[in-house]
């Protein structure tokens, strides 16, 4: 039985050109380009290069409004096989429990799968805890961050990056793998995928069709809510101008208020 | 839909009570992103008059248990087996979703480390709870006893105050090196309840072949911190930062293209996708000050920046400007900083 491999991928506005409203605080989306999210396009080709070993069924899936189509065409066009956008005005406004769910749900849908990839987080708003979510919600195991990931025999083995160094795990399918940013080179796209991307399309799915209520997802269905917004202002510093020939005086003035000591431990 | 567990009910709040974090270790040792979950744990608990209570789980965590009650812990609640000794994500989401499940605590805090972001969402979903990842500044309303939970957004450019209202516990994870390790208190008295367990397992199919330990640099300890980035031209340059940071007992740390480049190794990287450092004092040689950076080394109390463009960047954030060729500054430092110490020795043996 061939292999079913799920990629969870974001559209997120470019972070080089994030705009602000300066009256809502909130993103100006008419002035950002949006783009795929980094980590996730080495989700994919973690995916893909399992695809190019033993065979495999790529399906990408996302959650967002009909424009991430260009997202999904992108991801065929690398050579995934399906794309199921999740796109519902039911969906609009979800914290991080609502996405995992509607990710959860529309995988299940699917039916069966043996590896599910992600990136460790997107660059809008880094929580890294979709991913996780969705392996809870599906009862699952995860590897978080990886930087390399192997398929063999029904077993997933991995690196994980750690603070400290570096884990290397095992575990049996079905699990859920997130995936570091440039821990892989993505391969492009070729004229001729792109041709039959654009020709196959990507699915929409609403609430009704992943089989989900409108209360259970989006806004009503988030439990946190933002409560305000405000611009990160920094402590004024006195930016000080030292001449080379006073450094001895800045010196003294460190030992003397105990910015420098002299037994550093 | 076989199972997934559906809609997020809401809890009573009023059955929630008292402040939970999440103590993580390391070969059974608390890692210092633990402590300062104690700190800023027993802050908000104190606020409200409620107890802090510490998960700890490990193969072997009574002296750590004894640890985090001299640190002001009221409760520590432990797990212990040979099995638990590594982190694995399904018997340590499966133990602290139980404990939550049972003690319903109002506010649970996570490190947001690595091994702590793997696990606060599963948490968070199994508990049916809301989790806001990242936080930079926990508080709490005194009469609600709702949890203020800031978190930088839009690259750290915004900060967002993010509130759950309706579902309980409260859960978010902090960032790393941004809350202080609190002081030990005076006459520690905690209770600590550490049960042996016995793990399914089903629960224990990963399988953890390797782990290789690098060498890191631990920077977000570090009282001095001397930084060097594309600036210093060379490889070769760091040689000079390594002995001004030698000189005046700092680690060294470096921008992301300095690492880039090979001249440091990547351990050494302050910033986003770095370690977040505050230090007492913080030297910035040849270092422009991008956002990217600045998020790691803010905090410091005392920033010094030397670079030969008045108007770079990191002028804003900075106390003192040494605005000159870095291989002109460094050695005058170096040697004011050798003649200050003789000179304050002299004193002190008088
Ligand atoms: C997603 C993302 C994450 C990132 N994470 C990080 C991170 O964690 N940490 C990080 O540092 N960066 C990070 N960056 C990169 C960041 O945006 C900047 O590129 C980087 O901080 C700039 O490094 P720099 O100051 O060393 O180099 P530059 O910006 O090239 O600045 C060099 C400075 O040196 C000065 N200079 C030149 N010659 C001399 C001399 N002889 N003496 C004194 N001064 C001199 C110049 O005037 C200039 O100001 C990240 C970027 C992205 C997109």
């Amino acid at each position: 039985m061939v292999l079913e491999i799920i990629v969870m991928v974001k559209q997120v506005p470019d972070s080089q050109e994030v705009v602000i409203d300066p009256v809502t605080m909130n993103l100006n989306r008419s002035l950002t380009r949006n783009v795929t999210n980094s980590a996730d396009e080495n989700a994919l080709e973690a995916a893909l290069r399992i695809k190019d070993k033993v065979g495999a069924n790529v399906t990408m899936i996302s959650m967002g409004p009909p424009q991430a189509e260009t997202t999904m065409i992108e991801c065929l066009a690398r050579g995934a096989d399906r794309a199921i956008l999740a796109s519902d005005r039911f969906f609009g406004g979800a914290d991080t429990y609502p996405t995992g769910l509607t990710l959860a749900a529309t995988i299940s849908k699917l039916g069966k799968f043996d590896i599910i990839f992600a990136g460790e987080e997107s660059s809008d708003s880094s929580t890294g805890h979709v991913g996780p979510g969705v392996a809870e919600f599906l009862n699952i195991d995860q590897i978080t961050y990886a930087s390399s990931v192997e398929y063999e025999d029904g077993y997933v083995t991995a690196e994980r990056e750690l603070e400290d160094g570096t884990e290397t795990v095992k575990v049996p399918t079905p699990v859920l793998v997130t995936v570091l940013l440039n821990s892989n080179s993505p391969r492009m796209q070729t004229l001729r995928r792109k041709i039959d991307a654009v020709k196959k399309g990507m699915e929409m799915w609403d609430h009704d069709k992943i089989g989900l209520q409108p209360e259970w997802v989006g806004v009503r269905g988030s439990p946190t809510i933002v409560r305000k917004m405000r611009p990160i202002k920094e402590r004024e510093r006195a930016a000080k101008k030292i001449e080379i020939d006073n450094i001895g005086d800045l010196v003294r003035e460190l030992y003397e208020k105990n910015i420098l000591k002299l037994e550093e431990e | 839909m076989a199972g997934i567990k559906l809609a997020t009910p809401a809890a009573k709040p009023e059955e929630y009570k008292n402040v939970f974090v999440f103590l993580e270790t390391r070969e059974d040792k608390l890692v210092r992103p633990a402590l300062e979950m104690i700190g800023v744990g027993k802050r908000i608990a104190d606020k409200v008059g409620e107890k802090l209570y510490c998960l700890l789980l490990g193969g072997n965590i009574k002296k750590e248990a004894k640890e985090a009650v001299s640190y002001g812990c009221d409760v520590v609640l432990g797990a212990e087996s040979p099995d638990l000794s590594v982190y694995r994500t399904l018997p340590y989401s499966k133990i602290i979703s139980d404990f939550v499940k049972q003690e319903k605590p109002n506010i649970f805090l996570i490190p947001a480390t690595r091994n702590g972001r793997d696990l606060a969402s599963r948490i968070a979903v199994s508990c049916e709870a809301g989790v806001t990842a990242d936080c930079t500044e926990l508080d709490i309303e005194q009469d609600t006893r709702i949890l203020s939970a800031n978190r930088p957004t839009y690259g750290e450019s915004m900060l967002a105050e993010i509130l759950c209202k309706r579902h309980r516990p409260q859960m978010a994870t902090a960032r790393a090196g941004i809350f202080p390790v609190p002081d030990k208190v005076q006459s520690p008295k905690g209770d600590i309840r550490i049960n042996d367990v016995k793990i399914e397992k089903a629960l224990l199919r990963k399988e953890i072949l390797d782990f290789k330990k690098k060498n890191a640099v631990d920077l977000t300890a570090a009282k001095v911190v001397v930084s060097g980035g594309m600036g210093l031209g060379k490889a070769d340059g760091f040689k000079l930062i390594g002995e001004l940071a030698d000189e005046i007992g700092g680690v060294v740390g470096s921008t992301r293209p300095a690492a880039d480049m090979g001249w440091i190794t990547r351990d050494h990287q302050v910033g986003q996708t770095g370690q977040t450092v505050r230090p007492r004092l913080y030297i910035a040689a040849g270092i422009s000050g991008k956002i990217q950076h600045i998020m790691g080394m803010k905090n410091s109390e005392t920033i010094i920046a030397i670079n030969t463009d008045p108007n770079a960047e990191i002028i804003k954030y900075s106390d003192f400007v040494i605005n000159a060729d870095l291989y002109k500054a460094i050695p005058p430092l170096i040697s004011s900083v050798k003649e200050e110490k003789k000179k304050l020795l002299a004193a002190n043996k008088k």
